[in-house]
């Protein structure tokens, strides 16, 4: 359906503008992401310390941050680290294998996210239930707010993927698949800061 | 020293079409890209939901002119969802959007010289984003309201029956994107389109203002998404960091609320400061007085907006060295805040005032920020405070800088701009005597509040001890009379649509760039990139008789009237 609308105006003079441009955006959005992390696990911290606990922060029942999380930590990491090839071989005119790192990232991220919902049944079937416990109830919440913004993150992925497939991206401004790699390797970073926390959390 | 580049006023006779009238039909509202519309569909957005959040001021109002019930059917209960929903639009639908979003979108690219937003796609999601947050916050009213209060204090909001609270929640969530995306737009616009000649010290006061309104936006709103999201979780599933049953902690709710809430206030104040440097500027016809300071108390004020949440929890049981650090860093506010005062009374000294209607609501906003401001001070003094806490005196104060700057300035610019964006002049003399009637009326309502919260009236009650109820009746008279300057306000300005007469490209005698474009301005804005010079020089600026407005001579803007310019700056 052609909508009637008047003709879009480009703000930029050129591609060189709206690439610099975009990197900034893209740099302010990451902050905006980060900030909504930073205060979740701000909010962790405080109701973990808080010292009028009538019974101990973790149940009894549950034994630790389940052992998946290290292989899924491994997998986001890996991840992180071809989304970076990628663009590396975008970059130097390499466009068959920057697909290639693309399709490995992506299954990367699915491995990432199938390890993170075998980590919620462990905890499930340790007993560790949402309602029960702000223990279970923090690393639900924490962890599943993650994984969305992994999830979400497919939509870039997925339109990146399709256009390193037909080398799309011009070595000098591969505005696309740059932009997607600074979302990702936020990802990764903030992953790394909340695994940390609830690392924190289990010592008492 | 001859830096000063005039650009000729742009093209006005030899386009055939503005921006409103070069695409037609409801789709190419819908779907436009173009800021200008953009903005005017957030103003008769922020209009709207003005007005219904007004209605329920003046129910509220009306409701306390005597003890007990007044209104027939008004309950307490009712009264509650009444202030509530009079907060909320307020502050999240109408204060918040009203300068960024309305005029600064407007406005700003055009200022820059540029011929849109950075992301014009982004802008038009944020509209959108709006519109849903408006309808989800009011159609909690359909779902059995909220009484919360526009602060959500738990346990309050996790226990309450009211059905209307998550959907409410849900809105302001949505309305904080909305407001994310737009500070993100205006970031990068500010940092990559500016023209050439146009350095950060030659930009004009209101793009200073909204670039620091932008940064508070980014960096606080996501801590509010993160709040309202959090406790969206622990009403649907009753368990949550909020919760003391199970170890959580309801202070720690205030504190993530006030981290942004406070920050939101200069959202609010920051914009319309940069309006007023504009107002004093070109209606006083003088250079700005003390420029950079002007500019940096906008940053400063930006930055020590992050460190004085806590002034609002003096009561709440936080520690006592908290209470005292916050308390001190509160009053540092007033520095900032005097540099601009002073700065534009620096600037009308000596100027050739006009008191047209834009003025005489910066003037207002003058005497209201300072009362509101220097009334701040009481409030950060922490055994004062003690007393004042959760008195009207709080009412009072924050309505004089919300309502009696914030808003004030938003409709001092609205007039300003008003022949910009619609072509038409309004009603002058209409328009003067609707500003003494509100700015009256304003006084009224709020002054008199001071005296209802230093003698100990509580905020938010529905009931009160006669020996109130004075108060309480001027106080209404008040709110009807400054109702009535509003509906003067919207008639004339609706009039001017239809009859007024034709705008000049230049009616009052500004030199920023907006100035140099056609009223309305073309679709792009500008067929070429224009190149700036100081935008507060009015040396070259003189009165057309044949244009019946301002034109940009030339001839007077010789080197020596550049350096006598830039003589008068330092």
């Amino acid at each position: 359906m052609a909508i009637k609308t008047q003709t879009f105006i480009d703000p930029f003079q050129g591609t060189p503008q709206r690439f610099a441009a975009t990197v900034l955006g893209m740099w302010v959005f990451l902050v905006v992401v980060a900030m909504l992390f930073l205060g979740a696990i701000m909010g962790y911290l405080v109701v973990r310390v808080n010292p009028n606990l009538e019974a101990p922060f973790i149940p009894e029942g549950a034994t630790g941050l389940p052992v998946s999380l290290v292989f899924s930590t491994i997998a986001l990491m890996a991840s992180s680290y071809s989304m970076h090839q990628a663009t590396l071989h975008v970059r130097q005119g390499r466009p068959q294998e920057a697909h290639w790192s693309m399709t490995i990232t992506m299954l990367l991220a699915c491995v990432f996210l199938a390890l993170q919902v075998f980590a919620w049944v462990t905890l499930w079937q340790q007993n560790v239930l949402f309602g029960d416990s702000l223990y279970a109830w923090s690393f639900y919440v924490l962890t599943g707010l993650h994984a969305l913004h992994v999830l979400a993150g497919f939509v870039p992925l997925i339109r990146v993927w399709r256009k390193t497939a037909r080398g799309g991206y011009s070595k000098q401004y591969p505005e696309g698949i740059v932009y997607c790699e600074m979302y990702w390797h936020l990802l990764g970073a903030i992953w790394l800061a909340l695994y940390f926390t609830l690392w924190l959390g289990m010592r008492t | 020293m001859t830096t000063i580049n005039l650009s000729q006023p742009l093209d006005t006779a030899t386009r055939p079409d503005n921006y409103l009238t070069h695409t037609r039909g409801f789709m190419s509202w819908a779907f436009t890209l173009d800021h200008k519309r953009i903005g005017v569909m957030y103003m008769v957005s922020v209009l709207i939901s003005f007005f219904v959040g007004g209605v329920f001021a003046l129910l509220v109002r009306t409701e306390l002119l005597t003890p007990g019930q007044t209104i027939p059917g008004v309950t307490a209960d009712v009264y509650n969802h009444f202030f509530t929903l009079h907060g909320a639009i307020m502050v999240f639908l109408v204060i918040i959007p009203s300068i960024p979003a309305a005029l600064g979108n407007f406005i700003m690219p055009i200022m820059l010289g540029a011929k849109d937003v950075a992301f014009p796609r982004l802008n038009l999601f944020s509209y959108y984003l709006w519109l849903f947050g408006a309808l989800f916050t009011v159609s909690s009213l359909l779902l059995g309201g909220f009484d919360t209060g526009w602060t959500f204090y738990t346990p309050y909001s996790t226990t309450t029956p009211a059905g209307g609270v998550i959907p409410a929640l849900t809105g302001v969530f949505i309305l904080g994107f909305s407001s994310i995306f737009t500070g993100l737009n205006f970031i990068v616009t500010v940092h990559k389109l500016r023209p050439p000649g146009m350095t950060w010290f030659r930009m004009p006061l209101f793009l200073w203002a909204i670039y620091a309104t932008a940064i508070i936006q980014v960096l606080a709103t996501p801590v509010l998404g993160i709040t309202l999201l959090l406790l969206i979780v622990e009403r649907a599933f009753n368990i949550g960091i909020f919760d003391p049953s199970m170890g959580g902690d309801p202070v720690l709710y205030q504190h993530f609320f006030w981290f942004y809430s406070h920050p939101a206030v200069y959202i609010m104040i920051l914009p319309a400061m940069g309006i007023i440097s504009e107002l004093i500027s070109v209606h006083a016809h003088r250079h700005i007085f003390g420029y950079k300071f002007i500019a940096l108390s906008s940053i400063a004020i930006a930055i020590f907006s992050f460190l004085v949440w806590g002034h609002h929890m003096f009561t709440s049981g936080q520690s006592p060295l908290l209470n005292t650090l916050f308390s001190l860093i509160s009053f540092s506010v007033a520095i900032p805040s005097a540099v601009k005062v002073f700065n534009w009374m620096s600037t009308l000294y000596k100027g050739n005032i006009v008191l047209n209607t834009p003025m005489l609501y910066a003037l207002s906003f003058l005497v209201l920020f300072t009362i509101g401001g220097l009334t701040g001070i009481h409030l950060a003094t922490l055994n004062t405070d003690v007393h004042l806490h959760d008195t009207y005196f709080v009412v009072a104060h924050f309505h004089y800088v919300m309502m009696g700057s914030a808003l004030i300035g938003m409709i001092g610019g609205l007039h300003h701009w008003w022949p910009k964006m619609t072509g038409r002049m309004y009603n002058e003399n209409l328009g003067r005597i609707a500003c003494i009637i509100v700015f009256i009326g304003f006084n009224v309502t709020f002054f008199t509040q001071f005296f209802l919260g230093s003698q100990g009236m509580p905020r938010r009650y529905y009931d009160y001890l006669p020996e109130y109820q004075i108060y309480h009746v001027i106080s209404t008279i008040g709110s009807y009379i400054m109702a009535s300057g509003f509906l003067l306000t919207a008639y004339y300005l609706l009039a001017s649509l239809f009859g007024g007469r034709i705008a000049p490209a230049n009616p009052w005698g500004g030199r920023s760039l907006e100035w140099q474009c056609a009223s309305p301005p073309p679709f792009d804005n500008f067929a070429t990139q224009p190149r700036v010079g100081d935008c507060y020089d009015f040396t070259a600026i003189r009165w057309d008789e044949k244009e019946q407005g301002y034109v940009t001579d030339p001839a007077l803007d010789s080197t020596k009237n550049s350096q006598f310019a830039a003589k008068n700056l330092h």
